[in-house]
């Protein structure tokens, strides 16, 4: 796989300093690495792209410590943007955290910037850029905290093994921005790339007519277990490779980091059980698996063997979605795959989501109590777990309710994955520490989350609000925090708190397990604490980098702690902070058509929308028209969007004669300038009810559906108001920006044309 | 011939090729390795069934050699270089099930690791069963509750394989020791069990493995009702198969766990009789 490998260092001295920058002065333990990090272009995929290498690599260099080490890390900046590294899990000085605008100020371009602090834990730990959108360019690396060679808690046959650290990952050629405009339009692109539209003729085909219908009655859109299409999945930066180093017989410890934007993946071995015996860093009793998954930003210890002679094994980590892969050989010889994921069962999911969701878009989890990801409900996707998907069952549904009568199956076993099969699944409720993790007495706080979002204007948040919405949460040193979080959106959420473990309560007493990251699944209710034992203003997000971005976090500080030094204008870094979710996304789309222009345009954030339309025609019999509304959504599924607008129109009455609208109300349609005020509502079936008064105290009301999946890349579109105008489209998907459309409009009557959307 | 030759290099860039030995048997096995090679305009895969060998060509830019044999190695088919998945293996149609090359422990214990309930150790070894004392009709009820087990998980294949495992522990049996109880039941049942686990084997079609599994049941309850069984056997009954006509089955556990419906009804039905 040399070809995906190259990467371009332009210059080669940089090269030369970078490739082994690390001085170790043994007096002072101090370990030093020097990164340099600059602006690349790599070839994953056949193209030339820009990425970010550090040490002209990615992912980034492994950095590795023993406790008690002190850390001096100094960071370069060679490109023409911010940075920042952010150390994953690793307990530290606030002020060393590295997030950009709250921990310090941005390392700016040309800057030399030094984090320094003492290594006082041991585990697999990793560190990623926390300025905007680089990591999903390349910006992640190992971090490897050794033990001491006296610590009392070495475990003989552990952590003696051959380690090799392992840092997982996506890649898209698609630039990050991009994506995170497309996530923010709703755009259904990756669905199209990915294979899993959902449209109403798949629907049909499967025998899910009803369950498509359904669907869409709860205003839902469709359902995908992650959001983002990527071109390659990657460990250590290669799609294959292989630890030929390795010996039958011998068994070797997989340090893995999870350094993927927004994936999560299954890990599974050729070569038999996978044991864990660690997670975010900290040591678990040994626990035998099939299979785990490993969430977003997670890092997991595994513990695999050689069994055979001259056999490489496959490692083989699956994004959530199954679209791909990445392997990794263990062992030397022939290489023994092991079977692929198989497909998910789109529809399965989504009826599944029918049943759980209410019509006012709360999740509904029938009385299961759900928490440690133990109970899973994408099972019923899975076709290894729950079979494959039967084609056409006659009557399936109705079955089921006449079923539901006489004996209700027991919910928990209909989606606890290690019931249902003989391949056990990692949960959290199966992770032991070794050691004692009781908390020091102390009062207790209690703070709730629950996490709120909707997957149609890709808003995430805590409580239905975005960092910058939410205050500050002050907690008090020397207190015991305790967290408990329910997942009320559509979504999982892998959740990771700065600077502190917490304790996740889940059964094992005085020996819960420590982390740092906690994925939680739709529905699901999760506990956690930990005591506050470090002042600064510490972040708590979901680890997704899009939800990150789109203002899915808090940020937690201390009462009565010491100002940041780094900080030195705290209400501008502020505000620099919160302007990643205030962010404005940028949309547009125009038809070419032989009767004329069709276009809008659109600008959105969280809460905020300002969207002209327009319609052109090439003479004035047709007519020309724009509409402008500023609105605001309201609410958490933002159903509802009252406006304010304004309308212009120039036309010589045309095809269609109308001048009264069916309120009785006579309009000045020839030529007219109008303000409004209005509202936008969300009907079930994802219609468009808008009402607007205008000010000459006319009344239009609109029903509007724009993108009604009909097949796997056409998109119906309808329109009808109160003026007796309406119109009729259908849109073929081309590629990501380019379609085709025809359609009917009463105003300018049929026309075909090119559809060019950005 | 040099025309020939142009209009083939002409589908693939950058073209490279290589031999590589891929294991196989028959004409089924070369269409489904070179089926599985090929991609159109980046790799073509010829296979000779006699000699072995692949010859593979590819566009050097694009792909790979061991992107190729990846892909025919998940189609079922060793190679040189990489092992096909066990359960890719076990796929194969019959025809195709060639010798493999690697260790065959390794291959024994996957298959066991498959099995939900650990098969007792003589289940294969029929030889083992014919002792006197020991219920020699034991083989014949692990079948069937492998079968069953399959069928739960609506695992079309595995339950095809199971019941052709059920299949061999029938033909096993030798009337003669039978008690004369078992004996008379046994010659009456013995035709309809075989056809039914016979059906059940050639296809992989759940739904249809599921219609002989009702009357291969009822034939099973016949059959334990009268033999001295070490455990417990539960008789369970399911209401709605069969448009509300009803199924029953046997099983080992008291909790219910439908085969004819799966994860979908897993635990509609109750039991109607414990046999000991």
């Amino acid at each position: 796989m040399n070809r995906s490998q190259r990467i371009y260092k332009s210059i080669v001295l940089t090269v030369i300093i970078a490739l082994f920058a690390v001085h170790i002065s043994y007096g002072q333990k101090v370990v030093r690495y020097h990164l340099y990090v600059k602006d690349t272009m790599v070839n994953f995929t056949g193209k030339e792209k820009r990425a970010i290498a550090v040490n002209g690599q990615i992912p980034m260099p492994t950095l590795t410590f023993t406790e008690g080490d002190t850390a001096e890390i100094y960071v370069h900046n060679e490109m023409k943007e911010n940075t920042s590294l952010h150390w994953h899990g690793v307990f530290l000085p606030n002020q060393e955290d590295g997030v950009p605008y709250l921990t310090q100020m941005p390392i700016e371009p040309g800057e030399t910037y030094i984090y320094r602090f003492p290594i006082i834990q041991h585990g697999t730990h990793w560190y990623h850029s926390h300025s905007g959108l680089q990591e999903q360019l390349g910006m992640y690396g190992s971090m490897i905290l050794n033990k001491r060679a006296n610590d009392p808690t070495f475990r003989k046959g552990i952590d003696d093994l051959p380690t090799v650290p392992v840092v997982l990952s996506e890649w898209t050629d698609y630039n990050p921005n991009n994506v995170e405009r497309m996530l923010h339009n709703a755009s259904d692109w990756f669905a199209i790339k990915k294979g899993a539209t959902q449209s109403y003729s798949e629907a049909i085909k499967a025998g899910h007519f009803k369950t498509k219908v359904k669907n869409e009655w709860k205003r839902m859109l469709a359902m995908d277990v992650s959001d983002v299409y990527y071109d390659r999945f990657l460990m250590n930066g290669k799609n294959q490779s292989t630890l030929s180093q390795l010996k039958t017989g011998e068994k070797v410890r997989l340090r893995i980091s999870n350094g993927g934007a927004s994936t999560n993946f299954w890990l599974t071995y050729a070569g038999g059980k996978i044991t864990v015996v660690a997670n975010d860093g900290n040591d678990v009793e040994p626990v035998e698996v099939d299979r785990l998954l490993i969430a977003v930003s997670e890092t997991y210890d595994l513990v695999v063997s050689i069994p055979a002679e001259n056999t490489a094994y496959e490692f083989l980590a699956t994004p959530e979605d199954r679209t791909k892969s990445a392997s990794l050989y263990v062992g030397s010889g022939t290489k023994q795959l092991i079977s692929p994921l198989p497909r998910l069962k789109y529809f399965e999911g989504m009826k599944m989501m029918n049943g759980m969701m209410k019509m006012n878009g709360d999740l509904d989890d029938m009385g299961m109590n759900m928490s440690l990801n133990q109970m899973d409900m994408n099972v019923v996707m899975y076709p290894e777990i729950t079979g494959e998907a039967n084609k056409k069952d006659k009557g399936a549904s109705g079955d089921q309710d006449e079923h539901a009568n006489h004996s209700m199956p027991s919910m928990e076993d209909q989606y606890n994955s290690n019931k249902l099969s003989d391949i056990v699944t990692l949960n959290y409720a199966m992770l032991q520490s070794p050691e004692n993790t009781t908390l020091p007495e102390g009062p207790v706080r209690e703070l709730r989350f629950e996490l709120t979002g909707n997957m149609n204007r890709y808003v995430w948040s805590l409580d239905n609000k975005v960092v910058s919405e939410a205050d500050k949460i002050l907690i008090r040193k020397g207190e015991n925090v305790r967290i408990i979080m329910y997942n009320n959106s559509m979504m999982r959420h892998p959740m990771h708190l700065h600077g502190h473990d917490f304790r996740v309560l889940n059964g094992k007493g005085k020996n819960a397990p420590l982390k740092n990251i906690i994925d939680i699944m739709p529905m699901e209710t999760d506990t956690l604490e930990f005591n506050a034992n470090v002042y600064g203003d510490w972040f708590f997000h979901c680890h997704i980098l899009y939800h990150m971005m789109s203002g899915m976090g808090r940020v937690i500080g201390y009462e009565n702690q010491p100002k940041n030094p780094l900080i030195k204008n705290p209400r501008s870094a502020q505000r620099k902070l919160f302007s990643d979710d205030r962010h404005f996304h940028f949309m547009a789309e125009n038809d070419f058509a032989t009767n004329g222009n069709d276009g809008m345009l659109m600008f959105q954030n969280t809460r905020w929308s300002l969207g002209t339309e327009w319609r052109l025609g090439y003479n004035d019999m047709h007519g020309y028209e724009t509409e402008t509304h500023i609105g605001r959504y309201i609410g958490k599924m933002q159903w509802l969007m009252p406006f304010i607008g304004f309308d212009w129109r120039y036309r010589k009455m045309g095809i269609d004669e109308q001048e009264e609208n069916l309120f009785g109300q006579s309009n000045t349609k020839d030529n007219r300038t109008q303000f409004s005020l209005g509202v936008a509502y969300t009907l079930p079936m994802l219609l468009i009810l808008e009402t607007e008064v205008f000010h000459d105290g006319n009344v239009r009301v609109q029903l509007m559906r724009e993108d009604i999946p009909v097949t796997k890349r056409a998109r119906m579109a309808l329109m009808i108001n109160s003026d007796k105008e309406y119109m009729v489209g259908l849109r073929y998907i081309l590629a990501k920006n380019i379609g085709l459309r025809a359609h009917y409009d009463s105003d300018m009557g049929f026309g075909v044309g090119m559809n060019l959307n950005y | 011939m040099l025309l020939s030759f142009q209009s083939f290099s002409a589908q693939v860039d950058n073209s490279k090729t290589s031999t590589v030995k891929i294991y196989g048997n028959c004409g089924m096995c070369e269409s489904a390795i070179e089926k599985a090679g090929n991609v159109k305009k980046v790799a073509t895969v010829e296979w000779n069934k006699d000699s072995k060998i692949a010859t593979l060509t590819y566009d050097s830019v694009k792909t790979n050699q061991d992107e190729i044999l990846r892909r025919i190695a998940l189609a079922g088919y060793d190679s040189e270089h990489f092992f096909a998945p066990d359960e890719a293996y076990a796929k194969l149609p019959a025809c195709c099930h060639y010798e493999r090359a690697k260790a065959a422990t390794h291959k024994d214990e996957a298959m066991a690791n498959s099995t939900i309930n650990k098969p007792e150790a003589g289940m294969h070894d029929h030889s083992a069963m014919t002792s006197q004392d020991k219920n020699q009709l034991k083989a014949v009820y692990e079948g069937y509750f492998s079968l069953k087990d399959a069928l739960i998980k609506s695992d079309g294949s595995a339950a095809s394989a199971k019941a052709k495992d059920l299949l061999a522990a029938i033909n096993a049996v030798k009337m003669e020791t039978l008690k004369p109880e078992e004996h008379t039941v046994w010659m009456k049942v013995k035709e309809d069990v075989t056809t039914d686990a016979e059906h059940i084997t050639e296809t992989k079609e759940v739904s249809h493995q599921r219609d002989h599994f009702t009357t291969l049941s009822k034939n099973m309850y016949q059959l334990i009702k009268v033999s001295k069984n070490d455990a417990p056997v539960y008789y369970q009954h399911c209401p709605m198969y069969n448009d509300g006509k009803g199924a029953d089955w046997l099983s080992k556990e008291s909790a219910i766990k439908n085969p004819y419906y799966g994860s979908q009804m897993l635990s509609c039905g109750k039991t109607v009789e414990t046999i000991n």
